[in-house]
């Protein structure tokens, strides 16, 4: 038995003894099922709290079909209110270990930082993953019920295209947690900069080909047209680059040594 | 396991917490670690145990780099924590395991340790239960879990009360048998009771290695106590000057005197005190100094 199996099944065990093994998912699946639900009871809504005086909808308006939905569940769910839940879960990922001790008494084991942090990543990631797919796969339930069928592999695209943006998320969140002490810190650097690479996804195509949030981007293209434009790969390929970059900086600090506050 | 620590010194920003330390514990050796609060004894285990990286020197076991030895080595903490929502068995098999011992071996060696320790009866309470002494005792169940030939432990006892001291000190003393320790402590009691030989800190920088013998006989030579009937001050000025008194103090009725020479002085010294109508009630050649006292001579004055 390997080190990277035996720190991966603690994870699990301690996801699963904190109960985020349940309450993850379910935040994702609630996230799921708003946007649709929302969006289609919204004509009703409005009629209900804002009468017939002032707004009127345009009911051509609401008329969106079932893939522009599920884009939307990305990009102003997940890419919101799940970024800052994800990061919020997975804050303490590695400054628990290090406020407690239980970091420097692993690696007086004959561990190797890489199997420690590859551990901590691959764990982490593969339960977030499941959770952000429930809430996907609810979405869709939802988006099919209430509005229209979408081309079943376009959708599969789609979630692993955002899959590795949530892939960053971990990655990014884990090496702020390696380098800062406070949760507060921790949660505030990450969730402002995760937020900003949201935003400044979409302005530019050169940007966003260097930008990882671009790949919640093309998810979204994917969905609502269909197809995917030129740069995906060049995107791609640089998101893989952030994360391997990210992890390495994770993988410097610990076997520097320097995450030690005196 | 030989231990060697060659010229190691760490700094952190301006000021220097290891100075340039060196020693060498051989095989089977018990050495205590002794220096005040802040002395440099954590961050010099810390850089023992491969914890923290020193900025210049290195620490070879077995003439190998620490870092490729971890599995000969056992550490316990100042303060050992675990994972707070694991059980005390969970917390030795996820130890055992990163240590590389087989699962079918940890069934039969983790009751048997935590027996040892005393902590059987409470194998499945999780660790957030536990008191300061029984996490220290699973961090000593920990430490000789895989069977270190080389252990080093920061402070094992200090933190505890005297019941929870003795066990502690028990448990060491069986361990020493078979293994090479190397202890930190400011109790120097503990430190006299386990280990033969010593190595004091100050500031940094090793100021004595030595073994308890040695250094009782050292401090105790050359000293010679008397009571006096009743306090009284006057002769101490006149004794001070004498060519072969080195310090006199005097607490209330008991003085101290060190000398040059105690065969050649200490008569000397009776007919001069006499000389200045001091009346002695009792003389006594030698000194009752402890260890503790001996300690605090070195750390304050060297």
């Amino acid at each position: 038995m390997t080190s990277f199996y035996i720190l991966t099944k603690k994870e699990y065990v301690q996801m699963f003894r904190e109960f985020k093994l349940i309450w993850l998912p379910l935040v994702f699946m609630f996230l799921g099922a708003t946007q649709p639900v929302v969006t289609y009871y919204l004509p009703s809504i409005l009629a209900a709290l804002g009468g017939n005086q002032g707004i009127t909808i345009d009911p051509a308006m609401t008329q969106q079909d079932g893939a522009q939905v599920m884009a939307a569940t990305l990009g102003s769910q997940f890419d919101q209110l799940g970024i800052m839940v994800i990061v919020i879960a997975m804050m303490g990922i590695i400054q628990s270990d290090k406020a407690n001790g239980m970091l420097d008494f692993i690696l007086t084991r004959p561990v190797t930082v890489g199997s420690y942090i590859g551990g901590k990543i691959f764990s982490n990631f593969l339960f977030v993953a499941l959770s952000v797919t429930f809430g996907y796969f609810v979405s869709f339930v939802y988006a099919h019920f209430l509005f229209s069928h979408m081309p079943f592999l376009d959708m599969i695209f789609a979630i692993i295209f955002y899959l590795l943006w949530v892939l960053f998320i971990i990655a990014f969140t884990t090496m702020v947690s390696t380098i800062f002490n406070g949760q507060g810190v921790i949660a505030l650097i990450s969730i402002v900069s995760l937020l900003v690479l949201k935003i400044l996804s979409g302005l530019h195509p050169i940007m966003d080909l260097l930008n990882p949030a671009g790949m919640s981007q093309q998810a979204m293209l994917v969905l609502i047209t269909g197809s995917v434009d030129s740069y995906l790969y060049g995107n791609m390929l640089i998101t893989f680059i952030w994360i391997a970059l990210m992890v390495m900086v994770s993988h410097y600090w610990i076997s520097g040594k320097k995450y030690h506050k005196d | 396991m030989k231990l060697e620590i060659k010229n190691v010194t760490k700094r952190f920003n301006t000021k220097t917490a290891v100075n340039n330390f060196s020693m060498v514990v051989e095989t089977g050796q018990c050495v205590g670690l002794i220096g005040p609060n802040g002395a440099g004894k954590s961050t010099l285990i810390k850089i023992i145990s491969d914890i923290l990286n020193a900025d210049n020197g290195e620490v070879l076991l077995d003439g190998k780099k620490i870092s490729k030895m971890k599995n000969e080595m056992g550490y316990l903490p100042q303060y050992p924590d675990f994972f707070h929502w694991m059980t005390a068995k969970e917390t030795l098999f996820f130890m055992g395991q990163l240590s590389g011992i087989s699962k079918e071996k940890l069934l039969n060696e983790v009751p048997a340790i935590l027996t040892k320790v005393g902590l059987f009866n409470e194998q499945n309470e999780k660790v957030q239960t536990f008191s300061g002494g029984m996490k220290q005792r699973l961090g000593i169940a920990q430490t000789l879990l895989h069977k270190p030939s080389f252990i080093i432990m920061d402070e094992p006892v200090s933190a505890l009360d005297p019941i929870g001291r003795r066990e502690v000190l028990n448990l060491i003393q069986e361990i020493k048998q078979e293994t090479t320790i190397l202890l930190s402590t400011h109790i120097l009691g503990d430190a006299e009771e386990i280990c033969e030989r010593f190595v004091i800190m100050k500031q940094g920088t090793k100021i004595e290695d030595t073994t308890i013998e040695k250094l009782l006989k050292r401090y105790n030579d050359s000293v010679v106590h008397f009571e006096m009937a009743s306090p009284s001050r006057h002769w101490v000025q006149p004794i001070e000057k004498l060519p072969y008194v080195k310090n006199v103090e005097v607490i209330g009725k008991r003085a101290k005197v060190t000398l040059d020479n105690i065969q050649e002085n200490k008569d000397m010294l009776i007919r001069n005190v006499m000389e200045n109508n001091v009346d002695i009630v009792r003389f006594e050649v030698g000194s009752t100094d402890t260890l503790e006292e001996i300690f605090l001579k070195m750390v304050v004055s060297v």
